[in-house]
């Protein structure tokens, strides 16, 4: 049994714009335990997007080895990414984005539908997702007839619908306001205890300070890996390692 | 697959009008072609339908005028006997011979055609009053005549029964002929190929000879073949036969297959034009398609990275925008089909069914498989290129895309 969810070794990725070679990544190493709360920092340009889109497979490192649940990612063809994407990981965005024309149920089990699973399952599935989220009332609204609280809830209920190992948040909250911040701050603590591994990408110190852990970034490169207050004081939480964690 | 095929119609709706132009194209295209093909078949039916009312085992055998020999091939009396004994399947041979000329019976004058007719008939009218020619008549070249339903109603429009024709009296200049039988209608006209053979006057080939042709030499033969013979077989033979007995002169012969030709044959120009026509604007539409779904995959940029991110493959991404593309094609298609079903029965109801009192049933599973084969094409075709560029949208940008 593996217990880490996300292992990067040397990662690096530069983008070639034009004749200019933009080095975004120089060689990111971090490892993350299943059961972590990690928040990814770092100022813009700092490549914690480029980080985010690597652990996220969307993007391929130029070099270096990243295990994902174990599954060395780095031979695997567009179709064998999109099923990791599928099974291993759930996004979510700061834009929310579910698709418009399309109540809450169908965004909810979208990835369900990818998955082959039956309608009638889907259904039930996205059902208890949307409860357990608490918008099991708004199951026939579209994203345009909810407020951003309850559509982030409606992605994050989408992200978790294959059971994920890693749920993956970029700036979750940088479309809402500070009460429904709060909300979606504690639906993912309350995720957080329940086993869940979560990694969110922010520039938000406050949002990061829920985190358990601190990964912050600069110039492509990792400044630091610190375990937050709450990291330190949260019974049965996993202590993560030192900053260097390379033997 | 359910999933994309309803979200595409809701994406069809939204957007009404764009859906409706785009589609304009293949709706003409798809109509014209097959508006085209009912209308050829009821035509064909038309044309078969009109010779059901003369022997089909006719044909008719001509000196061929074209030939290079000074001296022209001539027919005779003699070649009636000729074909008949020796060329075997033939029924009869009479001259052949119509003319249209005024008919007069007491006070009516009427416009009729007028021919001679032999006791084994090349009608297939039924007879309802008298009896048709008969063999004693052709034989003693009696001046008698038989008259077809229209002639009837028009010579006679006071009689109260075809009956009570029978004995009288019709003049054709000076010469009397009398009237021994009544046709009833044939079952279909021939009114669509310039004859109707329900407005002739018959009298014996014998008499016709006798009073108008006597003297000159005959300027065709009209044969007759048994139910059973083979047309071609028997024309060539009597070809063969006259040839030999003329010193090598070269005859031609025509059937109703002569004339049924040359209508599938105008039908088959016609037909080629309207395809034409056709595949063009399919072209025009399989373009259109093809614009309205880069506008799709350009509008939905977004909508495809969420999907990929999600865990869409390529492959899958590719799909959708498939079936996008065919359920755009499928329903014009469709829309073409109906409309070029429903302007065929039209063109049917309001002139074949005229000319021939047919109709054709429509082709409908000829069409459905048109329709469909245009479909799969247009999507195929056209909706490739939409797709590739769905597939290949990069996620990161996607996401990034406003």
């Amino acid at each position: 049994m593996n217990d880490t969810a996300i292992d990067l070794q040397e990662i690096v990725k530069t983008y070639k714009t034009g004749s200019i070679e933009v080095h975004a990544l120089r060689g990111v190493s971090l490892r993350i335990e299943r059961g972590e709360y990690v928040a990814i920092m770092g100022p813009s340009g700092s490549g914690k997007s480029t980080l985010m889109n690597v652990i996220g497979c969307l993007d391929r490192p130029t070099s270096g080895n990243y295990h994902l649940d174990g599954i060395d990612l780095s031979s695997l063809d567009d179709r064998a990414l999109a099923k990791i994407r599928l099974e291993k990981l759930g996004f979510i965005f700061q834009g929310f984005n579910l698709l418009p024309r399309t109540d809450a149920m169908k965004n909810v089990s979208l990835p369900l539908f990818y998955a082959k699973v039956a309608p009638k399952e889907r259904r039930e599935r996205a059902r208890a997702a949307l409860a357990e989220v608490g918008l099991a009332d708004r199951a026939h609204h579209r994203p345009s007839e909810l407020s951003g609280g309850q559509q982030q809830r409606v992605a994050i209920a989408r992200a978790l619908i294959n059971n994920p190992a890693v749920l993956l948040a970029d700036e979750p909250t940088g479309n809402l306001d500070t009460t429904t911040s709060e909300e979606i701050l504690e639906l993912f603590e309350s995720l957080h205890r329940k086993g869940r591994t979560i990694v969110v990408v922010t520039h938000d110190e406050e949002v990061a300070e829920r985190a358990n852990r601190i990964v912050r970034l600069r110039d492509g490169l990792i400044l630091s890996d610190t375990p937050t207050e709450r990291g330190h004081f949260l019974e049965g939480s996993v202590v993560p390692q030192e900053a260097t964690p390379q033997s | 697959m359910y999933d994309y095929i309803r979200e595409t119609l809701e994406l069809m709706q939204a957007n009404l009008t764009r859906t409706i132009l785009t589609l304009v194209g293949l709706v003409v295209g798809v109509a014209a072609i097959i508006s085209i093909q009912v209308a050829a078949a009821g035509m064909a039916a038309a044309v078969n339908g009109a010779f059901r009312g003369i022997n089909v085992n006719t044909f008719f055998i001509f000196p061929k005028s074209t030939q290079g020999s000074t001296q022209r091939a001539n027919l005779g009396l003699s070649d009636l006997t000729l074909l008949e004994q020796n060329v075997p399947g033939v029924e009869t041979a009479i001259p052949f011979g119509q003319t249209r000329t005024i008919v007069n019976a007491g006070h009516q004058h009427v416009m009729l055609k007028f021919g001679g007719e032999s006791y084994r008939r090349f009608s297939t009218a039924p007879v309802v009053a008298g009896h048709a020619i008969e063999r004693a008549e052709v034989e003693n070249a009696s001046p008698v005549c038989v008259l077809s339903s229209k002639a009837y109603e028009r010579l006679f429009p006071h009689a109260v029964d075809p009956t009570t024709v029978l004995g009288q009296s019709v003049y054709v200049g000076p010469k009397r002929y009398v009237v021994v039988g009544v046709l009833g209608p044939a079952t279909l006209s021939t009114a669509s190929l310039g004859f109707d053979i329900n407005n002739d006057v018959v009298i014996p080939y014998t008499t016709f000879y006798n009073d108008y042709q006597r003297g000159r030499p005959l300027f065709g033969i009209q044969v007759l073949g048994s139910r059973d013979a083979a047309l071609a077989t028997l024309e060539a033979n009597a070809k063969r036969v006259l040839s030999e007995a003329h010193g090598g002169s070269v005859y031609q012969t025509f059937d109703f297959g002569f004339f049924t030709k040359q209508i599938d044959g105008f039908f088959g120009v016609v037909g080629t034009l309207v395809s034409a026509v056709g595949a063009i604007s399919l072209l025009v539409a399989g373009i259109g398609i093809m614009n309205i779904l880069f506008v799709s995959v350009s509008e939905r940029t977004r909508e495809i990275g969420i999907r990929r991110a999600i865990g869409a493959s390529r492959a899958t991404i590719l799909i959708q925008f498939f079936v996008e593309a065919f359920v755009l094609a499928f329903s014009g298609s469709l829309v073409g089909m109906l409309a070029g079903l429903g302007i065929g029965e039209l063109a049917q109801q309001l002139f074949i069914a005229r000319i021939s009192g047919t109709i054709a049933a429509l082709p409908w599973t000829q069409a459905i498989l048109l329709a469909t084969l245009f479909a799969t094409i247009v999507t195929l075709v056209f909706g490739t290129l939409p797709a590739l560029r769905a597939a290949s949208v990069d996620p990161i940008e996607a996401l990034r895309y406003e």
